[in-house]
């Protein structure tokens, strides 16, 4: 009995002694190194929200490099999911979007670099002359900066602004009496100029007598004309008049791609035209 | 043939540890099997090879954790011995006995530990969580494990 508690005090002797250097002297650098990482490859968990730093001390930079290598894919992966999660919550919404843009036949994905904006006030004395839209200088909007109006599926050029403030801005409508657009008839592409009425049609003037024009024929905004960007619907040809015998030219009345009348909805194209060209207000082509 | 399976029981309770913190965890939490066989062995086995599965076991422990190296090999050696006294004086076979030893030395050997390891490395290693609810899991361990090693001595005569 006294041989087996002498062996129980030898041996906690010998093994609380051996304790208490591990305790003491510090491990060596490969030895730490060797800890650290079974501990790491067999218990990760204990190392995330750990202080790091402390516990890979007095350890290689390459492994630590690996350390945090592994720390950072584990965080990318994480952060991965998350994206995935919310691309398919994008997709949803976006679905969404388009289904109430085609009810409400507002907001299109167009070719043009610009923002869509809202029409907030249509004056009744001026109904095919201006109106007002809800974006300014604030979100970027610049004067002659080019305005569509979607028609069903198509973009058509409703006018340009006119007047820029802070948080709103005047359009001037291609109806207005006072504005005018370089077009171009389709296929041929010769370039006319079409003019506002101050009513819903357009009038378009200054078409060569010779020319094989006829109506329904499409006009787009021409690629010589300074204020818009070219290829841009402007309206249909829909009567033609006959020459005056005082002139050379004929002239047609022009249903416009676009009825101001229904519009919710416009978009602002960015034009980025030289500075002295936009200081002029009443800039017309 | 005996240190050979004596190692292999060794391994396969750091391995069954590992395995379960690593998928049976409930709310982070998880029985400590190595306590529960270093108590278990200091149980059963004489004092020499149950203050050596204690150390061992420890080392087992220090080598997965990140805090102080050679902390829970000294603490398991020390309950050891202390389990080969007190086994004297008490019947440690009954399951009340492993009961209470299991709740009450857990507290003791994780308070023991986390001295150490604020005196020689200012780390604080036991959450309020894992104070409160380990010990209880390992009194529900303690009577497998024991159960196993029992069982284990019978037919092979390890420990």
């Amino acid at each position: 009995m006294s041989r087996e508690k002498d062996a129980a005090n030898y041996a906690l002797v010998f093994f609380a002694v051996l304790s208490v250097l591990l305790l003491l002297f510090p491990a060596s650098k490969l030895a730490h190194t060797g800890r650290i990482a079974l501990s790491y490859s067999l218990y990760p968990s204990l190392h995330y929200g750990a202080k790091y730093e402390h516990f890979i001390r007095n350890v290689p930079a390459n492994f630590v490099a690996l350390l945090e290598t592994d720390q950072e894919n584990r965080a990318l992966k994480a952060r991965v999911k998350e994206l995935e999660i919310s691309l398919q919550n994008s997709s949803v919404m976006v679905a969404e979007n388009e289904r109430l843009s085609r009810e409400m036949r507002i907001a299109r994905t167009l070719p043009w670099a610009g923002s869509w904006a809202r029409v907030v006030n249509k004056t009744p004395s001026d109904w095919y002359g201006s109106f007002f839209i809800d974006r300014g200088s604030d979100d970027g909007i610049q004067v002659n900066d080019t305005v569509l109006g979607m028609q069903g599926e198509r973009a058509g050029l409703a006018g340009r602004v006119f007047e820029v403030y802070p948080k709103f801005s005047k359009v001037l409508l291609l109806t207005n009496a006072a504005a005018s657009a370089v077009c171009a008839i389709e296929p041929a592409g010769l370039e006319a100029l079409v003019e506002g009425k101050g009513t819903w049609l357009l009038k378009m003037n200054y078409v060569p007598e010779e020319a094989a024009l006829a109506e329904g024929a499409e006009l787009v905004t021409a690629p010589g004309g300074l204020l818009f960007p070219a290829g841009v619907p402007v309206g249909k040809v829909a009567k033609l008049y006959p020459r005056e015998s005082f002139m050379n030219f004929i002239t047609a009345d022009v249903t416009p791609a676009v009825n101001v009348n229904t519009l919710k909805e416009v978009f602002v194209v960015r034009r980025h035209l030289p500075r002295d060209l936009t200081t002029l207000k009443g800039a017309s082509e | 043939m005996s240190l050979l399976l004596e190692l292999l029981l060794y391994l396969a309770t750091g391995t069954l540890y590992w395995w379960w913190t690593q998928h049976l965890t409930f709310f982070g939490l998880a029985p400590n099997f190595i306590f529960a066989a270093a108590l278990a062995a200091a149980i059963l086995s004489g004092p020499v090879k149950g203050i050596a599965w204690g150390f061992f076991l420890g080392l087992y422990a220090d080598m997965l954790g990140v805090s102080v190296f050679g902390g829970w090999a000294l603490t398991y050696t020390l309950m050891a011995y202390a389990v080969n006294v007190v086994k004297k004086h008490f019947d440690m076979d009954s399951l009340f006995s492993q009961l209470v030893a299991a709740v009450s030395l857990s507290w003791l050997s994780m308070l023991f530990y986390q001295g150490l390891s604020l005196a020689f490395a200012r780390i604080n290693p036991t959450g309020l969580k894992l104070f409160l609810a380990e010990p209880f899991l390992n009194a529900l361990a303690v009577p497998v494990v024991f159960q196993v090693f029992y069982w284990l001595k019978r037919r092979t005569g390890v420990l």
